[in-house]
Parts: C-alpha cells; sequence; structure tokens
C-alpha cells in the first residue's frame, strides 16, 4: 500500500497534469496565504510545491497562521520546503505584508463548526477583523496582483430542495438574529467589505465560494456529515444519520478544491465571485453507502436516528462560471473521491 | 421609448479648442453660439478643452481668457444653456467655479477619469448647493469594465449628479461596448445617462446611435465633429440620423447644418480628419487631446508619432499627463539614437 | 542616546507611520509618543511592535508628556492642527505641521531650512510643493523676469487618500500659495492628476515657467544644484529632464520614488513631505547640539 504522502504526491500529479497553463500567471511570483495551515492550506502548498519540483513555477509562498510552528512540526517535508516562508501570527493584530507580496490567498478564518456554537463572538470577530486587517495591508503592497478572499458557499443562506444548482448571483437573506448566523454572517460581511475596498481603492480582488470537501488531510474530528461517516466507518461503528438521508449535498475531492482555488488567483475576473465546489449532488444515504461499500463486512446505516422530522435541505452550486472563465473540471469524481479518502486514512504515514 | 425627447449638448466651442490648439477667439465664439442658439441646442460648451482652469503651459494656452469667453457666449444665448466642462485637479470650486456661475453658466459637467468619480464630490456638491445644474462626467471609458462604470456613476449620483455622460475620449469603443456600458447605467441608475463620441475609429455617429438604443438620452455632438483627435460625432449626422429613426429633440435640422456649414466656414484650418495618427492613437486608447502636443514633441525630437501614441497607450496615460509626451518622445529619440550607433559602430 | 531631539507624532494614519518608521531610523530623532485616537489602528499596533509608547489621548498626551518632548510632527488634518496648534505653542513645543493648514512659516528644506529654524510651527506645504518649490525658486533665482510657473504633479491614484481625494482644491491652493511665496512669480499655477495605472506610477512632477531671456545654462547649474540639496534628504528625488526649452516654455522634470518605509514605493508624494518634515526636525536636533 502506498503511503500518505505518496498518494498526496500521485493526486498532485494527476491534478496538475496536463493543467498547468492556466496557473501560468503565478510562476516566479510571491503568495501570501493567510490561513496556511488548515485543511485548503495544506493542500495548496502541495499543489505548489509540486508546481516547484515538476514545472519550473519558482513560486514563493509566505505562509501566515497561528499554528505555524504546529504545522511545521507535522509537515515536515512542507517545512522545509525553501520556498515557504511561515510567519506565524494572529490575523487581528496583521499589520503589514511582506512587500514583495503579488498574490493573496486570504483563507484565514474560523471554520470549526463547534466554535459557531461554543465561541460565536470570537468566530464573527476573526473572520470579519481578520478581513479588514489584510484588506487594509493588502493596499500598502506595491505590485499585487490578484486578492483571492475565500469566503463561503454558506453566503447564499439557507436553500430548499427546489434549488437544484445554486448560481452567483443568487441571494438570499436569511434571519441574522441567531448566534448560528454567525459564521456566514461574518462571510457575509466579509465579501460587503470587500467591495466597498475594491470600490475605494481600486484593488484587484476575487471572491471563491467554497461548498462542501473531501479527502486527506481533513480532520476526522470536525463534525460535517462526511467525516462523521467515514470516522465512524472506520471504527467499525454503524453510520447513523439524524433524518431520513434525503439531504442532498456535494463534495470536491481535496486536489480539485486547491487546484481551483489557485485558478481563480492566476485567472479570476477582478470583482468577480466563483462557485468553488463539486457540482455532482449525493444525498447523505446514497453517501452513506458510497463509503460502507469500501469495508467488509459493510457498517450498518441507520436512518432516522433523529427525534423530529429533519427539514430537508439542498446545497449544490452551479460551477458553470467557473468552469467557462478559470477553465476548471471536476478531476476527481465522489466515488473516487471517498474511496482516496478511506486509502490515505488506511495508509501508514510513510511507507 | 423613442417618444422621448433627447437632450443636445454642443460642446464645439470647448472640444474643438483641442482641435485648434487652444486658440478660439471672442469672434468665433460669438458667431458659432448665435448659430448654435438658433439651431436649438439644448446647452453649449464653451471653455478651454480641458475645461474650467485648464489653460496652462501644461495643456496649451487659450488665446481669449476663460471668463471672456463664457461672458461671449453668454451674450448670445437665451433658450439655449451655457454649459462647462469641470475636471477637479485643474478647477477649484471657489475660484473658476464661482467665477463661471457669476457669468451666468447654467450647467456644470464635472469630470474625471473613469475610475476616480470620489474627486468630483466637492464640485458637484457646491455646484448642487448654489442652486445650479451639475452633471458627472466619466472620461476614458475604455479603460473600465461596465460593472465599475455603474459603480462610479452611483458616486456621482450620490454627490448629487442629475446626469452622468459617458465620454469616449480616446475614440476607442465599437457599437457593443457603448451598448453594454450606456445600457446598463440606463438600466440602473435614476438620472438620465449621456454619450460624448470621439471618431478615431471612424465610429462616433454609429456609437452614438448605439447609445440611443439602449437608452441613452443625452447626446454631445460637434458642428462638423470640430473636437480633439479626429473630431466628435458630428452633430449634423446625429441629428439628422436620430430624424430618419424617429428620435425626437429640440433642435432644428436645418438650423443644425446651418450651424455646420458655419463651422466649416469659421475653423477651415482646424476641422478635424482622420489619418494615420489619429487612427493609431484610437487603436492605443489615449486620450485624443493629445493629438497636437504629439504630433509637436514628435516633430521636435525626430520620432515617429504613431510610436509616441503607442508607448503612451502602453503606459495608459489620462488627460492631464500631457508632460509625459515630452517624456516618451525624449525616450523614443533615446533609443532610436542607441539603435543608430548599435547599427553603424 | 540622550541627546537626541524627543519628538511625538500626532496622527497615526499611513503618513504618521510612515513617519514614525523615518524617527526611529534617524540618528538625531528619538520618537518618545506616537499618539492618535485609535489604539487598534495598523499604525498604533506597528508602533506597539517597534515599542513606542502610544496613546490614544491625542493632544491630552502631548500634554501628559510635555516634560519629555521638544518637538511635535502634526500628521492629523487641517482641521485639527488648527486646534493643536495654539496649545503646542502655549507648551512651547516646536510644531512640524504636515497638514494644509497654514498656521505656520512655509518650510520646504532645500530653499529656507535655516529660516525656519527660528518659528515656532512650520508648515511642510504639499507634496507637490516640496516638490516642485525648489525647481521654481531655481529657476526664479537665474532668471529676473519670470512670467509665470506653473507645476504639475501625477501621482498614483492609490496614493491619494479619501481626505485628499474629496479636497484636490485645498492641495491646489496650498501648493499655488507655496509656490508664489518662493519664487516672487506675479502669477503661478497647480495642476494635480491621479493616474489609475498599475501598476502603480511613481510621482512626477513638471515645472514649467514661461521666462523672457531665459538663462539656459545658469538655470542647468542652479536646478542641479537644488537637486542635490534635495536629494540630500530625499534619496528618492531625481531629475529625469533637465531645464530644455520647448514651445517657449521652460520645462524641467523630476519623479520621486518613494524610500517603501511604511507606505510604498509608489508613494514619492507622501514620502517627500515626510522627509522634509523629518529634515526640518534633524536640523532642530543639530542646533540643539544633538549627534
Amino acid at each position: 500500500m502506498k503511503s500518505r504522502l505518496e498518494q498526496v504526491r500521485s493526486d498532485t500529479a494527476a491534478v496538475l497534469d496536463g493543467r498547468t497553463e492556466r496557473l501560468k500567471p503565478l510562476a516566479g511570483t510571491t503568495i501570501f496565504i493567510s490561513g496556511g495551515t488548515g485543511f485548503l492550506g495544506t493542500w495548496l502548498l502541495e499543489l505548489i510545491s509540486a508546481l516547484n519540483a515538476e514545472h519550473q513555477f519558482d513560486i514563493r509562498v509566505a505562509i501566515y497562521s497561528r499554528s505555524a510552528p504546529d504545522f511545521i512540526r507535522r509537515h515536515r517535508h512542507l517545512g522545509s520546503c525553501k520556498a515557504f516562508r511561515f510567519l506565524e501570527g494572529d490575523i487581528r493584530f496583521l499589520t503589514e505584508l511582506p512587500r514583495e507580496t503579488q498574490y493573496i490567498i486570504h483563507a484565514a478564518a474560523l471554520t470549526d463548526r463547534r466554535l459557531f456554537a461554543s465561541n460565536p463572538t470570537a468566530v464573527g470577530e476573526v473572520n470579519s477583523l481578520g478581513t479588514i486587517r489584510l484588506l487594509r495591508a493588502a493596499c500598502l503592497l506595491e505590485d499585487l496582483r490578484n486578492l483571492l478572499l475565500v469566503s463561503s458557499g454558506l453566503v447564499y443562506g439557507p436553500q430548499s430542495l427546489a434549488v437544484e444548482r445554486i448560481k452567483e448571483e443568487s441571494s438570499n437573506g436569511f434571519p441574522c438574529d441567531n448566534p448560528n448566523a454567525i459564521y456566514s454572517e461574518s462571510k457575509r460581511f466579509s465579501e460587503a467589505f470587500a467591495a466597498s475596498f475594491v470600490s475605494e481603492t481600486k484593488v484587484p480582488l476575487v471572491i471563491a465560494r467554497p461548498f462542501a470537501f473531501v479527502g486527506p488531510y481533513q480532520s476526522l474530528a470536525l463534525p460535517w456529515a462526511v467525516t462523521d461517516f467515514i470516522r465512524d466507518t472506520l471504527a467499525g461503528r454503524p453510520i447513523k444519520i439524524m433524518g431520513d438521508g434525503s439531504t442532498v449535498r456535494s463534495l470536491l475531492y481535496a486536489s480539485d478544491f486547491a487546484y481551483w482555488i489557485l485558478a481563480a488567483l492566476a485567472c479570476g475576473q477582478a470583482r468577480h465571485a466563483y462557485n468553488i465546489g463539486s457540482p455532482e449532488p449525493v444525498d447523505l444515504l446514497s453517501l452513506a453507502k458510497m463509503i460502507t461499500q469500501h469495508f467488509t463486512p459493510p457498517p450498518d446505516i441507520l436512518t432516522r436516528v433523529g427525534q423530529s422530522d429533519h427539514g430537508t435541505t439542498r446545497l449544490v452550486p452551479c460551477v458553470e462560471k467557473a468552469r467557462r472563465e478559470l477553465g476548471v473540471q471536476l478531476t476527481v469524481p465522489l466515488a473516487d473521491a471517498i474511496q482516496r479518502t478511506i486509502n490515505w486514512h488506511r495508509a501508514p504515514e510513510i511507507s | 421609448m423613442r417618444s422621448q425627447r433627447i437632450l443636445l449638448t454642443d460642446p464645439t466651442l470647448r472640444d474643438g479648442s483641442h482641435a485648434c490648439s487652444h486658440q478660439i477667439s471672442v469672434h468665433q465664439i460669438r458667431r458659432y453660439a448665435t448659430a448654435a442658439e438658433a439651431a436649438g441646442v439644448d446647452y453649449l460648451e464653451v471653455g478651454h478643452g480641458n475645461g474650467l482652469g485648464a489653460s496652462s503651459l501644461q495643456v496649451g494656452l487659450s488665446l481669449v481668457p476663460e471668463q471672456e469667453m463664457l461672458r461671449a457666449a453668454k451674450a448670445c444665448l437665451k433658450a439655449t444653456g451655457l454649459s462647462v466642462h469641470v475636471m477637479p485637479g485643474f478647477a477649484t470650486a471657489k475660484r473658476e467655479i464661482t467665477n463661471a456661475m457669476e457669468i451666468g453658466v447654467d450647467l456644470f459637467r464635472v469630470g474625471a477619469h473613469c475610475t476616480e468619480a470620489d474627486l468630483t464630490q466637492c464640485h458637484i456638491s457646491y455646484v448642487r448647493n448654489a442652486g445650479k445644474e451639475a452633471w458627472g462626467v466619466l472620461m476614458m471609458t475604455h479603460m473600465a469594465s461596465k460593472d465599475v462604470l455603474l459603480e462610479e456613476s452611483k458616486k456621482m449620483e450620490s454627490y448629487g449628479a442629475q446626469g452622468i455622460m459617458l465620454m469616449d475620449s480616446a475614440g476607442a469603443a465599437v457599437p457593443d461596448d457603448i451598448r453594454q456600458k450606456i445600457g446598463l447605467l440606463a438600466d440602473k441608475l435614476e438620472v438620465p445617462v449621456g454619450f460624448h463620441a470621439h471618431n478615431n475609429l471612424g465610429l462616433g455617429v454609429a456609437n452614438s446611435l448605439a447609445a440611443l438604443e439602449v437608452g441613452a438620452r443625452i447626446l454631445d455632438g460637434t458642428a462638423r465633429g470640430f473636437g480633439a483627435g479626429a473630431g466628435n460625432a458630428p452633430l449634423e449626422l446625429i441629428v439628422a440620423a436620430m430624424r430618419r429613426l424617429g428620435y425626437n429633440c429640440r433642435a432644428d435640422l436645418y438650423k443644425v447644418l446651418d450651424a455646420g456649414e458655419l463651422a466649416e466656414e469659421i475653423f477651415s484650418e482646424n476641422l478635424p480628419v482622420s489619418n494615420s495618427i489619429t487612427i493609431v492613437s484610437g487603436l492605443a486608447g489615449v486620450f485624443s487631446g493629445f493629438a497636437k502636443p504629439v504630433q509637436r514633441a514628435a516633430k521636435q525630437m525626430g520620432v515617429d508619432p504613431r510610436d509616441v501614441f503607442v508607448e503612451l497607450g502602453k503606459r495608459k496615460v489620462v488627460g492631464g499627463q500631457e508632460d509625459l509626451i515630452l517624456e516618451v518622445a525624449n525616450e523614443l529619440a533615446a533609443r532610436q539614437k542607441q539603435a543608430g550607433a548599435n547599427q553603424h559602430p | 542616546m540622550s541627546n537626541r531631539l524627543k519628538v511625538a507624532i500626532l496622527g497615526t494614519g499611513n503618513i504618521g507611520t510612515d513617519l514614525l518608521i523615518k524617527v526611529v531610523r534617524s540618528r538625531l530623532l528619538e520618537c518618545r509618543l506616537f499618539a492618535g485616537r485609535n489604539l487598534a489602528s495598523p499604525g498604533m499596533l506597528k508602533a506597539n511592535q517597534l515599542g513606542v509608547p502610544v496613546s490614544a489621548q491625542s493632544l491630552q498626551a502631548i500634554h501628559d508628556h510635555r516634560a519629555e518632548l521638544d518637538l511635535v510632527f502634526d500628521a492629523t488634518s487641517a482641521h485639527d492642527h488648527l486646534r493643536h496648534a495654539p496649545v503646542l505653542r502655549e507648551l512651547g513645543l516646536v510644531a512640524v505641521d504636515l497638514t494644509p493648514a497654514k498656521v505656520g512659516k512655509l518650510c520646504v528644506p532645500a530653499v529656507n531650512l535655516e529660516a525656519c529654524l527660528e518659528e515656532p510651527n512650520v508648515n511642510m506645504v504639499s507634496c507637490g510643493g516640496q516638490a516642485s518649490i525648489p525647481i521654481a525658486f531655481a529657476i526664479a533665482q537665474t532668471n529676473p523676469q519670470v512670467e509665470y510657473i506653473e507645476t504639475i504633479s501625477s501621482i498614483a491614484s492609490r496614493s491619494a487618500g479619501p481626505a485628499t481625494r474629496i479636497n484636490l482644491d485645498e492641495y491646489l491652493m496650498t501648493t499655488e500659495e507655496g509656490l508664489q511665496t518662493f519664487s516672487r512669480c506675479p502669477a503661478v499655477k497647480a495642476i494635480l492628476n491621479l493616474n489609475p495605472a498599475q501598476p502603480c506610477v511613481h510621482m512626477q512632477t513638471t515645472v514649467l515657467a514661461m521666462l523672457k531671456e531665459p538663462n539656459l545654462p545658469k538655470t542647468r547649474m542652479a536646478v542641479a544644484s537644488v537637486v542635490k540639496k534635495i536629494q540630500r534628504y530625499v534619496p528618492g528625488y531625481q531629475l529625469i529632464l533637465p531645464p530644455m526649452i520647448e514651445s517657449n516654455r521652460l520645462v524641467v522634470m523630476v519623479r520621486v520614488e518613494g524610500h517603501g518605509d511604511y507606505l510604498p514605493k509608489y508613494a514619492g508624494n507622501l514620502d517627500i513631505i515626510n522627509c522634509a518634515a523629518i529634515a526640518i526636525a534633524e536640523a532642530h536636533a543639530i542646533k540643539r547640539g544633538a549627534a
């Protein structure tokens, strides 16, 4: 069996195969990534490290994160990379960016759903203030070519089943007087602030609205449907679905996610927003089955374990705009994505 | 929609200033203003090519001081309003705008480069607070997307602008650009939207008609196209085409044609023509008002004026940066010399 | 260390913060206080990181630290400086005013540094003024019959903050007043262009003059010498077109590349006014026997 790192390397090689032309504007530049040590950040660094090693991209990256030292320890192959410079800091107190920065990916945000419940004020503060700080600092750069604001597919608000695929223009008001709304509201505020900022300063800025993902490096401790399912299955426990399993989501594989983000950074149109997610819908019951089939005997799938009837929701992006303008496509179908993720979790750290 | 009357603004005595290196005389002003009044254009715009306060060594000195120009025009106008172009950075509210108000200017068209609308806040507010009409003007509009133009127009609207003009100052636009840009503004703004063409690519009239087609309510046209670069959309052609298409305006076709004849007579030496320089200027997207100074500098430095335009286009110069012309011509001359030296060691 | 001139900076925006970096670098100055209103502003955070004492009490903080201070830079606004000026005077502190308030003597170090050292309050005119006035002065000194002087500055759009953009008239008036004061030319004009080009352009200033019988060789020498003088305190000041006659006008062009301290290099317009402010403060330090 391939080691985890070997699997990640073959994923990055596959997603970049024949697709590096789109990313050419990034060659030879310096990218600043805020929050560069999370799931997305790790994958971005994997892709960039492959671009540098295999495709002579010569990209330099400054990674700004609160947990930079921990990251370097956990991911030595990335931590020791000469092109990567790790800066430890809290985005709320960011005042300046490295002068040579030409591209920025602003991904720093509190995204842990558990925190939305236990410490929603911190979520609101870090996500909104962090964006303000970063944009103010970006304004002092000499040669900023593009700034990618990583927002969220949740800015569209709750969606009914009738919305087959969400387009970038859609807008839906939702109750904002609820602490549960803080994450989506912080992202909506970030977008609104970014739009005002662009109007005032003309800084080139593109918005990415990620939906849901799956893949290596994603922490199984996060209580999302797919991570819950994989964690429970790996532990030999049955999968529990609160409702009847008809809720619909879509999941983009990690390497595609990172590639799409880099493509949006390299060739997204300033002032435009792009959905970043899989257009392939899946209901939770089918997703659970997709996971359990990799185990023998397959663990049970229990539905309706919740008390009340759960309203069925659907959250699937329309990604025509990203396809058209960024030239991206889904290279890892969901079934593969699930298999690769399970393999990665089963694999040893190193071979 | 065609029953809506189209406002015609005639900047012959302002844009034409560029065409004659700012040498319009009081006599020419009196004669043309009288003809414009008779023709029934809604506003006649008078002054230096870059507007109030722009008579300068940088852009060119006006033959006649601006207050004299305005007074001479005002005396010939009754039903036609007197308009001026105002660019913050050249003109100040307390000095130039106040003086123009005292002379009786009716309309102040406050302009800025198409991404810099916030520069006009103070001037538009000042005009509105004095009870006069103010429009916002976005210049060099080929350099911004329709979304940016909408955002910038809305800023001007919020400062109190009662009309928004898009100027294709470089004559670089094609009808489809205009349909998209004017179309969006006409759809989203509360105030009327207008268009000001330059004819570098021979599309002045076509672009103006495209603007009407998507809802523009104001058009600029100059007699015989007397304006910067390859000139503007000729007023007489606009009025004729509007009649053909069934658009309404206050102007009288025959009298507009007469005004055109008069312009041909009194401005005969400086009527704009299309030539290789104006075409390259349009393609390079350089402000049409640069035509004369570029030719002057190119001659002095012994370089091809077309190269100067291409280089200026690369540098994305904006109106008011005439000093760069000399620098660019100087650099091209040095490069030429260098190349020559390399060829004959 | 102890005989450095002790200064405070009022105003913690971009200008004040850039000034702070310059003061910290100076061997003749010591920043004892960085005061404004917002402790959470990026400038305050920066000052904190540099170990400079900060206060959100603005003018009150100057009061409170009076004993520790010799000179105060005011980088707030014209409106605020009108309020600050009498207080600073009463406290016996030298005020270096970077706003367009014009309370004190207009100061252009390359031209009148000495004369400014006796003044309780000096005003740094404007960015375009700092770039063009020395050239205008040199032209006026070498050509007795200067009829008209004009200056055009082009700056990167992004280097002009909201306050400047909303009030370009104030800039034009201040620059013209400065030109007239120093050149004694009867007719002057200032023009400002904001250039939105990306990447941002460096500040460029052109001085144009109309004069009877220009003495070109003498003018060239005078301009070259004043440019050298400016370069001592504005390292990024360059003469890009030495005096020449074109279409019967005398033309001189300079470019100002910023030092890139806190503000980006393209913001030469902000750099030059800060450099000039530092020059006058350092002259005070030398006069008091520092270094």
